[in-house]
């Protein structure tokens, strides 16, 4: 079963490698997995999730992330995403005169050998299938990506091109964010109808809502850029209860029992 | 400080002999300052006068560069000037190159370093200082002839100063008034401000003998229909972090032919905003360069123009982005009546270093007559990448729309029009700090609408 | 071979020997550009060679190997005199244009065979270029007609039946003034003087060649008609002339295709195309060349639109050296639309200096400018436009957009619209902005799985789509294609 380790891990902006956002960070994840990282803000979680997709912007200073067994930090982004890594974006770009049709379709050749042509029938079939089931209406596909796209629209491109692309890791950056409560169960439903075997899910989200939705095996609390604390789903019930201060509090409890102690 | 009293009888055209006798009169003066003053007499005479492939001078009207029969004036008009208007640090007062009127600047600001002086009482007390930054980035906008005219004949004109930190809220004012026919002034001002100070200088270029504009007594005498000679030139810098507010107004006379040489030098972190009111002249050309010259720079260039009569206003601009990180912002407005003829030519450019440049040049003309003509040459050269640029233009009439929603809420069509127009001028005198200032260039333009 | 004097040299001893049978031998200095495409010649045997430089002697040449009228000559040795009068343009334009060796062209170039009706008629040698361009096969698909030039002239020139029984004349510019010049010579050399520029006088000197069109009143030609022009032999100057009448409410949709192999020395184009749409007529002109990295290309185009008659300019200027195009439409009727829609792609060492030139001349005409261009490595396009509104007209409206897209650090770009309006009842409007492609956008791309290099193809697809959208299919994926061999390279 192919696995995502994240080893040790340190990240910095590229900008300041000296001065590190995530800092130790140590996470596996098998296929069939779904995994919800949750933190407050600024504490490293979007950080995290482009660095492991390779965001130019962004330094891996030490650690490793390796992909069913094998090492990405040495692959460009884009084999990184061929390799089966796929990136939901919290931001998702906009690209003007690129229509979602032939973008996907571009996305799918590239993940074809070399002299392979993609099947046009096929994969208009697939793709309208996809769409089907993701209650997308089919004149979306003439649109430009994300050009002029509402916040909901967005979302749920990028869940459309996770089913398309069907990748073995997807790591989901605030998914939530910025989506009225309707858009959240569109884009938790597909997520669900994803889920399987075959695919691993990290969430990063700082709200516990996504949750009742798409409801995690596992569930990390990230603080200071390390995970600090996890558990299974109930964990980010206690959190939602409690608040993030709470972690904050038991940290400084366990650091200055391990000062007594010591 | 003005010039000493010479024989009234002028001699005829800018001939050597009268250039020499120019020079003799100044012997006081520094003598690198001289030098400066006769290899200009030199390159004026050894430059042609623009042709038609001059790309710098497209669609100009290159018959009215009439510089024949002028006369430099050497005695000044009469009329005693009458300080009032606006809350001033200081002022200084020219009629036909001599000083009229003079106030000085407080005793604080002098403590503190600042001054204010005519050109020529800096020459002589901060010699060095004029020296380091008279034409220090001469404009390159292609009447190199007109400036190197302006520095042999140059005698009025402001020198300010204001050292490292110190911030004068009150403007700076220098007038210019040009009476009598036939007759030629060449103004040369040079404002510099230290790191981080502040300041704001305004200059009026006004013919007819009225030393003292205010709206009120621009509007009681208009300019008479002199032929007259202007040829100005200004060097404005802004040192780290500086911040300088430059306005020039001019109402020449309706047979003005005038020049005005802009160049403004903007360092790090600094900030100009250059404002120049255009109302009179026959033939009025004015010329503006920017040089963003460190990261953090920025360069508001605005411009209004009432073009009425049969008047030409040929405006060229450059907006020069040496350094990377650097904004400049252009907006020319031009209300176009009568036959009159605008020509707003503009150029950015992004020199390959200067990457992250955000500039942004817009053109907007307010046609009022059918018979008027608006010309506009917006243009752009990028060598850089990584740029925010864009520019734009447009000329039309007066929106019907809104003529007829202020028209349904009763506003007669006159008014209505009058209110569209100020409304036109009101997006580029809002960028004024000074509210004296913005209600005084706003009497000026309603005043230029009320003959 | 002499250049020729004032008596006709024999046909016989003109061999153009020089050229090898593929690309392979000719050595391409610039990287990152592909223009495989276009890229080989052919060993052609040519009986007509009006030998290298200009001279009267090659004027008369030319107008004898065609048989003209004699104001045809006249019209060209006037013209002649007329080159040699105007100055080059650099006062404005580039330096560049100094390096054009007037002395070392050659003028004409023919097989001296007048065009075949089909293609199994035209020489081998000068057909399999044409197959291998896949011009026969394009023609089957959907074209109504073909004219095929190779260098001076036409190798085959057919229009079809159906649109032949319409009474649509498409011929070359000799045929069109020899056969029917009481309706062309009305037209010809009067949208665009002979004065009017230093290569509009020398194309009038020297012209062979190009399509003269005839749309009789009310006929809609159906399916485009289509010229292709092939340059095949070193330093070789192509001037064809086209002029285009579409009579009273007539409509045609005309494509041209340029293209040629490298060579090691430059290769001049210099075309005048005048197009005429009369009363209600409408024409659409589209072009896609991909010259190869050594042509000077110089062409003039201009168009007149009489009373709601509508002209639009479809233009897409891949590689050359140097292109200067300015497509332009006098509006001379009221209501008349004008319209340029210009892509270009300066990649390393070439300048894209293109725009267009609306001149209103009549009430409520509009003219509509978007022109969007790329610049890859160290390429320059400029932008350069004319919009005229002179006095005592009303009503007229003009829109412009300009949008450059810089790809490279040291890529570059340059705009100068010059806008005149005279008057208070128009609306005139003109908005350019620069702008890279953003890393963000490629990083989303990557993430895709795509690579850098496809990212930045698709972004730049992307930008110009919107244009491409107006060309006929088969040609907007042409120029997908194109666009994505320009980009190779440009990224890493």
């Amino acid at each position: 079963m192919p696995t995502l380790e994240i080893r040790d891990l340190f990240v910095a902006l590229a900008a300041t490698p000296d001065k590190p956002i995530v800092k130790g960070l140590n996470l596996t994840i098998r296929t069939g997995e779904v995994h919800a990282i949750m933190g407050p803000n600024g504490t490293g979680k979007s950080t995290l999730s482009k660095a492991i997709a390779g965001h130019p912007d962004y330094v891996i200073t030490s650690g490793d992330v390796l992909l069913g067994g094998k090492s990405i930090l040495e692959m460009e982004a884009d084999e990184r995403a061929r390799a089966g890594l796929f990136l939901a974006f919290q931001y998702p770009s906009e690209i003007p005169g690129v229509s979602i049709a032939n973008f996907l379709r571009a996305a799918v050749q590239a993940r074809l050998a070399e002299g392979e042509e993609i099947d046009a029938t096929a994969y208009y079939k697939r793709l309208y299938s996809k769409m089907d089931l993701l209650k997308i209406d089919r004149k979306f596909t003439s649109r430009s990506v994300n050009e002029g796209f509402s916040g909901g629209e967005k979302k749920r491109c990028e869940i459309l091109q996770m089913a398309m692309l069907e990748p073995t890791f997807s790591l989901m950056d605030e998914t939530d964010s910025g989506l009225d409560i309707d858009a959240l169960r569109i884009v938790a439903e597909g997520v669900n109808l994803m889920r399987g075997e075959k695919l691993g899910v990290l969430l990063i989200t700082h709200y516990q809502r996504l949750l009742d939705y798409i409801v995690p095996d596992f569930v990390h609390v990230m603080y200071d850029g390390r995970i600090v604390k996890s558990g299974d789903k109930t964990l980010a019930l206690e959190l939602e209860a409690k608040g993030y201060d709470w972690v904050k509090q038991e940290l400084a409890l366990s650091a200055s029992a391990a000062v007594a102690t010591a | 400080m003005s010039a000493p009293a010479l024989s009234t009888t002028p001699a005829e055209g800018f001939t050597s002999t009268r250039f020499a006798q120019h020079l003799s009169q100044r012997a006081y003066l520094p003598a690198w300052w001289l030098e400066a003053k006769k290899a200009a007499w030199n390159q004026f005479n050894a430059l042609p006068l623009p042709s038609r492939t001059d790309e710098n001078w497209r669609f100009s009207d290159l018959k009215g560069l009439d510089l024949s029969g002028f006369t430099v004036p050497e005695d000044h008009s009469q009329k005693i000037p009458n300080h009032s208007g606006f809350a001033q640090a200081a002022e200084i007062v020219f009629s036909n190159r001599q000083v009229v009127a003079r106030s000085h600047v407080s005793a604080e600001l002098s403590s503190k370093g600042v001054i204010f002086a005519p050109l020529d009482e800096a020459l002589r007390q901060h010699g060095d200082l004029v020296r380091t930054y008279f034409q220090k980035h001469p404009a390159n906008l292609g009447s190199a002839k007109f400036v190197a005219l302006n520095t042999a004949l140059t005698v009025a004109g402001g020198f300010l100063y204001v050292p490292a930190d110190v911030e004068v809220d009150l403007p700076f004012v220098i007038q210019h008034t040009l009476t009598g026919n036939n007759v030629s002034v060449f103004p040369h001002t040079i404002v510099v401000l230290g790191p981080r100070a502040k300041a704001t200088v305004v200059e009026f270029f006004v013919s007819g003998g009225s030393s003292s504009v205010t709206a009120s007594t621009l509007a009681r005498s208009a300019p008479a229909a002199e032929r007259q000679l202007v040829s100005g030139v200004n060097d404005l810098h802004a040192a780290e972090g500086a911040q300088l507010t430059y306005v020039g107004a001019q109402r020449w006379s309706r047979e003005t032919l005038a020049f005005q040489i802009n160049s403004i030098a903007v360092e790090r972190d600094a900030r100009v905003l250059s404002l120049n009111l255009h109302l009179g002249g026959r033939q009025s050309r004015h010329e503006s360069h920017s040089r963003l010259l460190g990261p953090g720079a920025h360069s508001e260039m605005l411009s209004l123009t009432v073009a009425d009569g049969d008047r030409e206003f040929d405006q060229r601009t450059l907006q020069t982005h040496i350094s990377p990180h650097t904004t400049s912002n252009l907006l020319y407005k031009n209300a176009l009546l009568d036959t009159a003829k605008t020509i707003f030519s503009g150029l950015i450019i992004v020199e390959p270093d200067a990457q992250k440049t955000d500039a942004y040049q817009k053109n907007r003309n307010l046609m009022l007559s059918d018979t008027a003509e608006a010309h506009s040459l917006p243009g752009l050269e990028i060598q850089a990448n990584d740029v925010k640029c864009s520019h734009g233009s447009t000329s039309a009439r007066i929106d019907a729309e809104q003529e007829f929603y202020l028209q349904a809420r009763g506003i007669n069509p006159t008014e209505a029009r009058r209110l569209l127009v100020s409304a036109f001028f009101e997006e580029v005198l809002n960028k004024l700090e000074n509210e004296d200032l913005h209600a005084s260039l706003t009497a000026l333009i309603a005043d230029q609408f009320k003959k | 071979m002499q250049p020729p004097t004032d008596t006709l040299a024999p046909p016989d001893l003109n061999f153009d020997s020089e050229v090898g049978d593929s690309a392979s031998t000719v050595e391409n200095p610039t990287v990152g550009i592909d223009q495989s495409v276009g890229d080989f010649t052919y060993d052609v045997k040519y009986a007509f060679d009006a030998g290298s430089g200009l001279n009267e002697g090659v004027i008369r040449y030319i107008s004898d190997v065609k048989k003209e009228a004699s104001w045809i000559l006249d019209f060209r040795l006037k013209a002649y005199q007329t080159f040699l009068e105007k100055p080059m343009p650099t006062h404005w334009a580039t330096k560049d244009l100094e390096n054009i060796d007037f002395n070392k062209i050659r003028y004409y170039l023919s097989q001296g065979q007048k065009p075949k009706r089909t293609w199994d008629e035209v020489p081998d040698d000068i057909k399999r270029t044409f197959e291998r361009l896949g011009i026969p096969e394009q023609e089957r698909k959907f074209l109504a007609g073909v004219e095929a030039q190779f260098d001076s002239e036409a190798a085959y020139s057919n229009v079809k039946d159906i649109v032949a029984k319409q009474g649509v004349i498409f011929c070359n510019s000799t045929e069109a003034l020899r056969e029917h010049p009481e309706i062309f010579r009305k037209w010809f050399g009067k949208v665009i003087p002979t004065g009017d520029n230093k290569f509009s006088a020398l194309n009038s000197a020297v012209f062979s060649g190009g399509s003269f069109i005839y749309v009789p009143k009310g006929v809609k030609v159906a399916m485009p008609l289509q010229a292709y022009f092939r340059i095949n032999a070193e330093n070789f100057g192509q001037f064809e002339r086209t002029l285009i009448i579409a009579d009273e409410g007539a409509e045609v949709t005309y494509m041209e295709g340029c293209t040629a192999p490298k060579f090691s020395t430059s290769t001049l184009h210099s075309a005048v195309v005048e197009l005429v749409a009369l009363k209600g007529a409408k024409i659409q002109y589209i072009t896609v060349q991909n010259w190869a990295p050594n042509v000077f290309n110089l062409v003039t185009k201009r168009a007149i639109a009489m009373e709601d008659a509508e002209v639009k300019w479809i233009d897409c200027n891949i590689g050359s050296r140097l292109t200067m195009k300015y497509p332009g439409v006098i509006l001379k009727g009221k209501r008349a639309r004008g319209e340029v829609i210009s892509i270009a792609l300066a990649n390393d060492g070439q300048h894209q200096d293109t725009g267009a030139k609306m001149i209103h001349a009549a009430d409520d005409t509009t003219s509509v400018i978007v022109a969007k261009s790329i610049s890859v490595g160290q390429g320059r396009s400029t932008y350069r436009g004319v919009v005229h509104i002179p006095k005592h007209l009303k009503g007229c409206k003009n829109n412009t957009e300009c949008d450059a897209l810089l790809i490279n650090t040291n890529s570059r770009t340059d705009t100068y619209p010059a806008i005149v309006v005279r008057g208070d009842t128009h609306a005139v409007q003109h908005e350019a902005s620069v702008s890279k492609v953003s890393e963000d956008m490629i990083f989303y791309m990557q993430q895709r799985g795509l690579t850098e290099a496809q990212a930045m193809s698709l972004a730049v697809n992307g930008f110009v789509n919107d244009l491409v959208r107006q060309f006929p299919m088969e040609y907007s994926v042409e120029l997908k294609r194109l666009i994505d061999l320009e980009m190779e390279g440009s990224v890493g």
